[in-house]
């Protein structure tokens, strides 16, 4: 889907919320359709979730669909899959993703594989939502990155939204979907990332790319809470004639590579934007893939922003997160080399 | 009615074979007998698969030798392809009592097509549909917190289900398992769990395991009743397991039973001589004359039913023609293809799995063009 696509030209169908909205929305939508559709975490029922993701929605459906769990990401996971095997359509919150540590056997051993080692006799679909990332002050265990610990597991699917209208649309997606998915939600961006979304019904597929502004010269590539670092280093870029492809990828398993491909094949250059650590950055994996399908279109090394690899820091958040200087800095070298 | 947190554990049969309470009516000596067969035929099929083992034709077993009482008496105590099942890697006997196909069992202890896990998991990891069994797992104790769900699940669709989790000792050491009981626990979930105490957790003695003198007076922890069972007494855990499960359905919430039993084997094949390492001949002698199947032989001779030997010989023969015939046909269905490794990792094949999936393929008629070599 390209940025042109998602502009919807119908204003009175549109309204602009913010991303935090698109999630508490479409859970209750999804909760509307399918009453096998269940809620449950820790805090997510009269508190709404510290973030208040979940505002509202044990009042409207009530304490038996959604509700408070024990302190236990192990219980919170486990149940889940649990639940998913005897036909429920569970939504799990994880308080944060620094939290899923407890929990992380219950995802790689249970809900990853369920399917494929029962040969398809027990499935698991479900949906663990988390908030991800930095840039709220959380310091290490309220701010880290660890998406690509689940895109090395099979079995899973892994997604992030940046942007309102594919908050509603992924997480549709993974709801109505029949595998276990991760969905990581860019804190920072919850209510600063505001957006069209359209009153009916659309899902964001996954495994789609999408393209954020068109461009010739170089193709800058990130997902979740970098984007707005993106478009603002595409400008600035801009402002010095560079023409900058900004692609969002949505979901990193499946991943996009042939709209990936196609642009750099189109731009030659490629820049790789994630705030995770570099060290085993899912987007080594893009870098790879690159590098070994069109190698003969690079005109220059294919460059990666990453966080540093050091346990995310309280005080010097946000020097610890690749901002637009620092990706404006990678566009330059790769334009340059 | 059976009480909870009793300090011995709980028993209807001495080792003797002597009632130290009355029989509950139904264990009539037609029902005695049929347990004794499941329990024999159980053991057999352990002694076949050890067989099988040694011929090459399967490479890992788990023995459920000594332990046939708990997992038969479970299986007899709850509705079997309505209840659901979350088991660990040592319930064979357990999904033979449910009536788990034995072809569907050794088809996956040989990875053949016949096997409906489709032969991607090791040896004795089993799952069947019809049963409600689920797939087994080797975490241990991963197979705790699913279950708290299945149970909050059925309570939450309203049904009349239960759900039973199924573990030895060591997994009570997880934190996994402290994690689902304390979930099943606060949600009043449907579940029955119960402990396998086979007292050994491969070479680590219950003792090692834990202070507690026992598994099931960890329950209290949790707010729900805990069972002390003597897991090699049949009777005792068929009435104990039903009289629980009758209540988890009456929605009294969970509860936890420990079947108090003994592995006479080892481990597995990658420990058999376990005597030798950590544990005693006397303790596994002593263990032998506690023994779940002569104890039953024993009662029914009291009860002027006696199991010939005769009988007893044509049980065991026949068992073992079952499995030779069944590991024949097994065999002969071949073992499935290379397209298995990426079928079922999701619900349909993403793009990379294409990719992959096509590189696999060309490599192997590459193979098959050069006459099949690597």
């Amino acid at each position: 889907m390209t940025a042109t696509q998602e502009r919807h030209t119908d204003a009175a169908a549109t309204r602009t919320i913010n991303l935090i909205q698109a999630v508490t929305e479409t859970i209750a939508e999804e909760m509307e359709r399918d009453s096998r559709v269940v809620l449950f975490g820790e805090d997510v029922g009269a508190r709404g979730g510290v973030f208040m993701a979940t505002a509202g929605l044990q009042e409207r459906f009530g304490p038996r669909r959604v509700f408070d769990t024990p302190l236990s990401e192990a219980s919170i996971v486990g149940a889940a899959v649990g639940m998913a095997v005897r036909g429920l359509r569970p939504i799990a919150e994880i308080q944060f993703a620094d939290y899923m540590g407890p929990g992380f056997d219950q995802i790689i051993s249970q809900a990853a594989k369920i399917r494929y080692r029962s040969g398809g006799q027990f499935t698991a679909p479900l949906v663990i939502r988390t908030p991800s990332g930095g840039g709220v002050k959380g310091g290490h265990h309220h701010s880290q990155s660890p998406e690509s610990y689940y895109t090395h597991t099979p079995g899973l699917k892994v997604v992030m939204p940046s942007t309102p209208y594919d908050a509603k649309g992924l997480l549709r997606s993974a709801v109505r979907g029949e595998d276990p998915v991760i969905f990581f939600e860019p804190k920072r961006l919850y209510r600063a990332s505001k957006g069209e979304v359209p009153a009916h019904d659309y899902v964001v597929k996954f495994g789609e790319a999408a393209v954020r502004r068109e461009g010739t010269d170089l193709s800058l590539i990130g997902y979740g809470g970098v984007m707005p670092d993106l478009e603002k280093a595409a400008d600035a870029l801009a402002a010095e004639g560079v023409s900058v492809e900004v692609i969002d990828l949505r979901s990193l398993v499946p991943w996009d590579k042939d709209r990936v491909l196609a642009s750099v094949e189109k731009t030659g250059r490629a820049v790789l934007v994630s705030e995770a650590p570099r060290i085993s950055n899912f987007m080594g994996e893009v870098a790879y893939v690159i590098q070994e399908q069109v190698f003969d279109s690079l005109l220059a090394p294919v460059g990666q922003v990453a966080g540093f690899d050091t346990p995310y820091p309280y005080v010097q958040d946000k020097v610890y997160l690749p901002g637009a200087n620092r990706i404006v800095a990678a566009c330059v070298r790769a334009l340059n080399y | 009615m059976i009480q909870p947190f009793t300090p011995e554990p709980i028993r209807f049969v001495a080792e003797d074979g002597t009632p130290v309470q009355p029989l509950p009516e139904r264990f009539t000596p037609a029902l005695l007998r049929e347990l004794h067969a499941l329990m024999l035929r159980a053991r057999e099929f352990d002694r076949k698969l050890i067989t099988l083992l040694r011929q090459g034709r399967t490479t890992f077993y788990a023995q459920s030798s000594g332990m046939e009482a708990t997992q038969v008496g479970l299986a007899r105590s709850i509705r079997v392809g309505h209840d659901w099942v979350w088991p660990y890697y040592r319930d064979h006997t357990l999904g033979l009592a449910m009536g788990v196909p034995m072809a569907e069992l050794l088809s996956q202890c040989l990875g053949t097509n016949s096997d409906p896990s489709r032969g991607r998991q090791m040896p004795h990891h089993f799952a069947a549909q019809a049963q409600n069994f689920v797939s087994i797992s080797s975490s241990i104790a991963s197979q705790v917190p699913p279950a708290a769900g299945n149970a909050m699940a059925q309570k939450y669709l309203g049904v009349d289900e239960i759900t039973v989790c199924t573990f030895g000792d060591g997994a009570t050491s997880e934190g996994d398992w402290h994690a689902g009981l304390n979930m099943a626990g606060a949600a009043k979930a449907p579940a029955m769990f119960v402990c396998e105490n086979n007292q050994w957790a491969i070479s680590t003695s219950i003792r090692e395991q834990t202070a507690s003198e026992t598994i099931h007076i960890k329950a209290k922890a949790y707010g729900m009743p805990g069972y002390y069972v003597d897991g090699n007494d049949i009777v005792a855990v068929m009435e104990v397991c039903a009289q629980v499960a009758g209540q988890i359905r009456a929605g009294e919430g969970p509860a936890l039973v420990e079947c108090l039993t003994y592995r006479v084997g080892s481990h597995s094949n990658a420990d058999a001589d376990a005597e030798k390492h950590y544990r005693t001949r006397e303790e596994v002698e002593e263990w032998l004359g506690r023994d779940p199947i002569t104890r039953v032989e024993k009662l029914l001779e009291k009860l002027g039913h006696p199991v010939s030997a005769e009988e007893r010989a044509d049980l065991i023969a026949q068992t073992h023609r079952e499995v030779d015939e069944q590991v024949l046909k097994a065999e002969a269905t071949g073992q499935p293809d290379w397209r298995i490794i990426f079928e079922d990792v999701y619900a349909d094949l993403p793009g990379h799995l294409r990719d992959q999936e096509a590189f696999l393929r060309a490599e192997q008629t590459a193979q098959a063009g050069q006459g099949g070599r690597a």
